[in-house]
């Protein structure tokens, strides 16, 4: 369509990039699900929840790349607001510095050779929750005695960022077999019928 | 995104293959075992730097009801009789500490706060409008930026 206007490697590049998009649309929902269930669990303090999306966010970066990992990411944060109703509220703030200090941390974990998902989820908790913390520090409570709930929030940020870690290792055998599966059809679009290893 | 896609598949086959053969063949690798640890030392140096005694208390920052700020050093034991729209709260200084000893306020809500003595802590007789909240001298301007 339009080809007049589209220099020709344009197009062609589209083609292969549809499903790659496609992808990422339904890892996004399925992230979005888990974040908009957990944003209806109590939470005995502010900024802390268990965020079980960022399995998926793990799982892509594996499956997928830090990009792919990156779109699922920010589409979340996005979409989620959207339907919990805190776009561009505090929350929605908090929620997106943290993901980008996630997303920094796992650029960065996902560079040293060996690093495995628990070593990635616990960094990347804990680079979601300083700046989560370091955002509300610096825009709505600039007052020293938020520190005293630093250690606290990082503790938790640990224990949860190992429980994703530790989820996605145990997904790692599954995620490697349907690896090998996509590796070889490189171009064909449809997903191929499972086959036994 | 016409570029996405070449970006996409180099970063999943050079940064993702490692970790991966890593992670099936020996549950935690080594990168794994020094983030923990990493992690570990974090914890105990916040717990340490936000909980610890460290930041004890060496200035009493007072408000009164007539609008007077001023500021007492803990260095020196004495008692403060201040005077509210009630009557007058006495005020004890000890040990580099500082609390409310009476006040003729109904729920006494002050004197209950007790001794305050780490930097930042803070009580307040409302009802005879007079507040004292403790500071570290070496972080006494953090507090100021509200």
């Amino acid at each position: 369509m339009a080809s007049s206007k589209d220099p020709a490697g344009t197009q062609a590049l589209t083609l292969v990039t549809t499903p790659q998009d496609h992808r990422i649309a339904w890892l996004a929902a399925l992230a979005i699900a888990i974040h908009v269930a957990e944003s209806a669990l109590p939470s005995p303090l502010p900024g802390a929840k268990p965020g079980l999306a960022n399995v998926v966010t793990l799982a892509v970066l594996y499956h997928y790349g830090w990009r792919a990992a990156a779109w699922v990411t920010l589409l979340r944060v996005l979409v989620g607001s959207l339907l919990i109703g805190t776009f561009l509220t505090p929350t929605f703030m908090l929620s997106a510095a943290g993901a980008a200090a996630g997303l920094a941390a796992l650029a960065l974990g996902s560079r040293i050779p060996g690093m495995g998902p628990v070593g990635l989820g616990l960094m990347a908790a804990q680079a979601h929750m300083a700046g989560q913390f370091f955002c509300a520090h610096a825009l709505f409570i600039p007052h020293e005695g938020l520190f005293a709930l630093l250690p606290v929030l990082m503790t938790l940020a640990a224990g949860f960022g190992l429980a994703s870690g530790l989820i996605v290792q145990s997904m790692l055998p599954a995620l490697q077999r349907s690896r090998t599966q996509r590796q070889p059809p490189q171009t064909s679009q449809a997903p191929q019928p499972p086959q036994a290893p | 995104m016409p570029r996405a896609e070449p970006g996409i598949s180099t970063v999943t086959d050079t940064e993702t293959d490692s970790g991966i053969d890593d992670g099936i063949r020996s549950g935690l690798s080594r990168a794994d075992g020094a983030v923990i640890a990493a992690t570990l030392v974090l914890l105990v140096f916040l717990y340490g730097t936000f909980w610890g005694g460290t930041g004890a208390a060496d200035l009493a920052h007072f408000h009164t009801a007539d609008g007077r700020e001023f500021s007492v050093p803990l260095d020196a034991d004495r008692t403060l009789e201040l005077r509210g729209p009630l009557g007058i709260s006495v005020i004890e200084i000890r040990d580099g500490q500082v609390r409310f000893v009476a006040s003729p306020c109904r729920g006494k809500q002050c004197i209950h706060a007790g001794w305050l003595k780490q930097g930042g802590e803070f009580a307040a007789c409302l009802p005879n409008r007079i507040s004292v909240a403790v500071r570290s001298r070496d972080r006494h301007f953090d507090s100021i930026n509200f």
